[in-house]
């Protein structure tokens, strides 16, 4: 893999293969030849350059990984995979990324796009495509707004408001009395927009008096926080919701922390698990609400797919792998597992129908950092672990105390729903 | 009767020869979806667009010596347009889009370059460096208008009034929309070209070789640039519309400043000097970067290594070197014819 | 009022980032009317280099001021590729501004992907340094001391220049070069060795600011091309080519943005861009520029 690793560094086509003998079982299944023998050919959008390229180095790890294995165990329904990585950039660009791999390289299916911003443009183009895309982490939402409720090629990441759901229903649980006034932090594009809105909406919801002393949007991946900082100490905030993830993040509770304001304010970060091993003891609060989401590596009982990865990932990588490379991993299983079921339904190789159908029945997959499925609508669900922090761990960062595992069919609304009008009547499991 | 000059003789050539190597060109593209790969041919739209913007951007930089770093700006307001339009007016014919993307970008252009165009050099860029991020900064930060980072969508257009939504996206885009695009890279072609040759192109290049000269000459100099400034803001409107028609989105990225660099990028790699550099160069830098990022993923690192190399080696772009070129051969005919 | 000195505070530390940035930018502009889109990625080299040379020196159980000392050494050091990058520069000295702006836009682009070849995508921090030199008690408030240390190295790092310019012998020849070239070739300095000297002090004072801002801040890959922008503002209102217009701007767009983020979010950008604006149409050779145009 190291030898791969750096292949792929020299040359942007990583083009994987596994070590062992080809799967020959040709003609059993009496299904053409040549549909058995070459590979799938998958596309692979994500970002490598500027603020969102460390979430999608770690998709790719999570991917390339998860392709090496099957790979090795003989490939989806027999067939070796074979990536094909393009860069995710702009909208623009990256519509153009995605035809090239569609009519140019002729993939089978695409996966991957990090940003929603991306997803939203790309969203309507993979209808138009008609080939099969299953996104790691973009949503085609507007706000909170699904903007593709029927779509059938596109398949998307849970709706970005999950951990803000999920975040707030546990600050009622762990917080509820002891905050009046709240300040919130959030970058400033719909995601940050979105998670502060539904933070408030939720409080209300429970009936929790609330004051908003502050409401802050710095630009994404904005290094200057100090003003911010002084701003927030000035408006003496109970609680503090902030969806800050990228760079922006540690540098932030760094200042915060040396302004004292991590001592006098709760905190409640649904999204601090991009940021994981940055936050170190030093400067990041214990009790402290943190979103650590699917790939929580200090689980006391982790699955051994899970620990699996963690461990190759830290031996390789010298870093701890956060939810990107879960939500990759799940990406390529989920394709695999529906291949695969639907080869066996069929008795031969499946259209690219009979995958979306299966896909779309909810068929269940055991993901790295646990179960997770598609909806009717296209739209993931996945597990979601939040709690406190503490310092009581081995490392130089935080690790949680407590924490709660949510699979997204309780935080999401159901498809077709208005998100307020959901919110107002939800059963949640708090 | 005199017979004609040899310059004479000789420009009547070379226009002869230009329009030959123009109706050869467009023959080619508009015979291109024949034998183009679809993938190819998705390219080409974004190619022609940049060609339309750079046509303008040239008439700033190359025909009246003003820099803009900020023509990004003008893209965005057509694409912006385009998304305003489609999606919450419902506006479906691109004619309409097209006229409404040049109205909007013209009312911004005239009091944007008011102030701009009584600066030159350095203090030009900078201003309209700064219009440019002022403008992207509004579409981030006014996010309940602009949707923010996300965008907004552009809905499907019908040309010239005809339905075309039974068409799959690509095959709108690699026919019709090519074919539309193409007619209109055509008339803006012809348009700037009889710009830049009319007494009013004269008079900008004057005021650009020497702006006081000129002026004693009585060239209203601040009017000329102001025109020329908003003339070069519709064709960024017209290619920003097309970029996002084609895209089906406008993103605050479009306004962007290092999408600016990447507009002047283009330029100077086709030649500003020569008309027929922008389209050269649109050309050029579209592919170049296609088959650079699908080669490497430190692609802005080869680019950027490009651009140093073009600045240096070849400074009249692409179209320069194509020019030297021609001008070499026919100097060794004419030696040989000679002896 | 706690709070008030506070926010002040809080728009100064970024002022003092800013002037760094901007300082290089103008020195090298004053001298050689280059306007150098790379400044960004000067800062960005510092910061990264400054991170990477703190985790050594950490590593090897250096205590806490020597760590900061090798730190700044490390961002010295990075100044080693001025006189390479000017040798490219000087190639286009004799053509249109344009090109010259063109060619530092080239290296702004190269320089994004070095960062990702030598460090990845992962943005680099200095772990807890920042804090291990604690908190100054200030009577009304209490602040990390490294803010005020970081405010403390522009403001001597703007003395120190204003120093230098106007004092020094090599400052004065520096000033009569910027001021008529031939003139001063005329009368027996060597312009090329100038523009080396100055572009690389330029470069120089770009990569010790990344290095020294990075225990308070992170590197990361997009940051280049952000700083340019703001840096851009700061020299507009300054006036192009002044240090005190620099310091003065940088000053201006600190405390402007800090009373935006506490009154109106919305306005934090815009407002500078209106400032840069205001200035171009009514004062455009800056607050401290001489000329216009």
């Amino acid at each position: 893999m190291k030898g791969q690793h750096t292949r792929g560094v020299l040359r942007r086509r990583d083009v994987i293969k596994g070590a062992g003998a080809v799967a020959a079982g040709v003609a059993v299944t009496g299904f053409p030849a040549i549909a058995q023998n070459t590979s799938l050919k998958i596309g692979i959008l994500t970002p490598k350059g500027g603020i969102a390229a460390t979430a999608g180095e770690n998709g790719l790890r999570g991917c390339q990984w998860a392709v090496e294995r099957l790979n090795k165990a003989g490939g989806i329904a027999g067939r070796k995979v074979e990536l094909v990585v393009e860069e995710e950039t702009n909208a623009q660009q990256t519509i153009e990324r995605f035809n090239k791999l569609v009519l140019q390289d002729k993939v089978d299916m695409v996966q991957g796009v990090v940003s929603t911003g991306v997803a939203l443009a790309l969203g309507p183009v993979v209808e138009d495509s008609k080939k099969l895309t299953i996104m790691w982490d973009g949503t085609t939402q507007d706000g909170v707004t699904e903007k593709l409720p029927d779509a059938r090629y596109c398949f998307k990441s849970t709706d970005n408001e999950c951990e803000a759901v999920m975040a707030s229903l546990l600050a009622i649980k762990h917080f509820k009395g002891k905050f009046k006034t709240i300040a919130g932090i959030n970058p400033d594009y719909s995601y940050g927009r979105n998670n502060w809105a539904a933070f408030k909406a939720i409080l209300k919801r429970y009936g929790i008096e609330y004051e908003v002393v502050a409401e802050q949007w710095p630009k994404v991946g904005n290094m200057e926080v100090t003003s911010f900082v002084a701003a927030l100490k000035a408006a003496k905030p109970d609680l503090i919701f902030s969806s800050l993830l990228f760079a922006d993040l540690p540098v932030f509770m760094q200042q915060a922390h040396a302004a004292e304001l991590t001592k006098s304010s709760l905190m409640v970060f649904p999204a601090a698990g991009w940021q994981h091993t940055s936050l170190k003891k030093a400067f990041t609060p214990e009790n402290m609400l943190f979103g650590h989401n699917t790939l929580y590596f200090g689980h006391p009982n982790p699955t051994p797919l899970q620990k699996e990865f963690v461990d190759w990932y830290v031996g390789t990588h010298k870093d701890y792998p956060h939810w990107e490379a879960d939500r990759a991993y799940f990406a390529m299983e989920s394709y695999k597992t529906a291949v695969e079921a639907a080869h066996k339904a069929k008795g031969g190789w499946p259209s690219q129908d009979d995958v979306i159908d299966t896909l779309k029945s909810g068929i269940k997959v055991q993901s790295l950092g646990g179960p997770g499925w598609f909806r009717k609508d296209n739209i993931a669900e996945q597990t979601f672990i939040q709690g406190l922090t503490t310092h009581k761990n081995a490392y130089d960062f935080c690790t949680l105390s407590t924490f709660d595992t949510m699979t997204s069919d309780v935080l999401q609304k159901p498809a077709g729903a208005d998100f307020w009008k959901w919110i107002e009547t939800a059963k949640f499991p708090v | 009767m005199p017979a004609p000059s040899t310059t004479e003789a000789a420009r009547r050539n070379r226009n002869l020869c230009a329009i030959g190597g123009g109706v050869l060109l467009v023959a080619v593209l508009a015979l291109l979806p024949g034998v183009a790969s679809p993938y190819t041919l998705t390219m080409i739209l974004p190619v022609f667009a940049y060609a339309i913007a750079l046509l303008g951007l040239n008439l700033l930089f190359g025909t009246s010596g003003l820099l803009s770093f900020g023509h990004a700006l003008f893209l965005a307001i057509g694409a912006y347009a385009a998304a305003v339009m489609t999606g919450h007016w419902g506006v479906k014919s691109l004619e309409l889009v097209l006229l409404g993307g040049i109205a909007a970008a013209v009312v911004v252009a005239i009091p944007v370059g008011f102030l701009s165009v009584r600066y030159t050099r350095i203090f030009f860029g900078m201003l309209t460096l700064s219009f440019g991020m002022l403008f992207h900064s509004f579409l981030i930060k006014f996010y309940n208008v602009t949707g923010g980072d996300t965008g907004m969508s552009v809905k499907r257009v019908r040309l010239l009034g005809l339905d075309l939504s039974h068409l799959s996206r690509v095959e709108f885009q690699t026919g019709p929309l090519y074919y539309y695009a193409l007619v209109l890279v055509i008339a803006a072609t012809l348009l700037m070209w009889r710009i830049v040759q009319s007494p009013f192109g004269l008079h900008l290049r004057a005021q650009r070789d020497n702006a006081r000269k000129a002026e004693y000459l009585g060239v209203r100099v601040h009017a000329f640039r102001l025109a020329a400034f908003v003339l070069s803001a519709a064709y960024g409107a017209v290619a920003g519309v097309l970029l996002a028609v084609r895209s089906g989105n406008a993103d605050p990225e479009l306004a962007y400043w290092t999408h600016s660099g990447e507009l002047v990028f283009m330029t100077v790699l086709g030649g500003f000097a020569s008309f027929v550099g922008p389209l050269v160069g649109a050309f050029a830098f579209i592919f170049l970067r296609d088959w650079l990022m699908g080669m490497t993923e430190f692609w802005r690192l080869a680019m950027g290594g490009i651009l140093v190399l073009v600045v240096i080696f070849v400074p009249r772009g692409l179209a320069g070197l194509a020019a030297d070129a021609t001008t070499r051969l026919r100097n060794q005919f004419d030696l040989r014819s000679r002896r | 009022m706690a709070a008030f000195a506070e926010i002040v505070l809080g728009g100064l530390f970024h002022a003092a980032v800013l002037f760094l940035v901007a300082a290089g930018l103008q020195l090298v502009f004053g001298v050689q009317k280059i306007v150098n889109l790379a400044c960004g990625a000067f800062y960005a080299l510092g910061a990264y280099v400054g991170a990477s040379a703190a985790k050594w020196a950490i590593g090897v159980g250096l205590p806490t001021p020597l760590v900061l000392v090798v730190v700044l050494l490390a961002g010295l050091a990075c100044a080693v590729i001025g006189p390479p990058l000017e040798r490219v520069l000087r190639t286009v000295y004799d053509r249109d501004e344009s090109f010259q702006l063109l060619l530092t836009f080239a290296f702004l682009l190269m320089f994004q992907d070095l960062f990702r070849i030598g460090w990845g995508a992962n943005p680099q921090t200095t772990g807890s340094l920042f804090l291990s030199f604690g908190t100054l008690d200030l009577g009304l408030f209490k602040t990390p001391a490294y803010n005020v240390f970081v405010i403390a190295v522009a403001i001597t790092v703007a003395a120190g220049l204003g120093w230098f310019l106007q004092r020094t012998n090599f400052g004065r020849l520096l000033r009569a070069t910027a001021e008529n070239r031939a003139m001063a070739e005329a009368v027996g300095v060597n312009a090329r060795a100038m523009f080396s000297v100055v572009f690389t002090l330029g470069v120089a004072l770009g990569t010790v600011g990344g290095a020294l801002v990075v225990p308070a801040s992170a590197a990361s890959l997009d940051m280049a091309a952000e700083l340019v922008v703001e840096a851009f503002a700061v020299v507009v209102i300054g006036g192009l080519g002044s240090i005190s217009g620099a310091l003065a701007g940088a000053v201006i767009v600190g405390l402007v943005r800090a009373a935006a983020i506490v009154f109106y979010a919305e306005a934090e950008l815009l407002a500078i861009y209106a400032i840069v604006i205001a200035v171009l149409i009514l004062r455009p050779a800056g607050l401290f520029g001489k000329e216009a145009v």
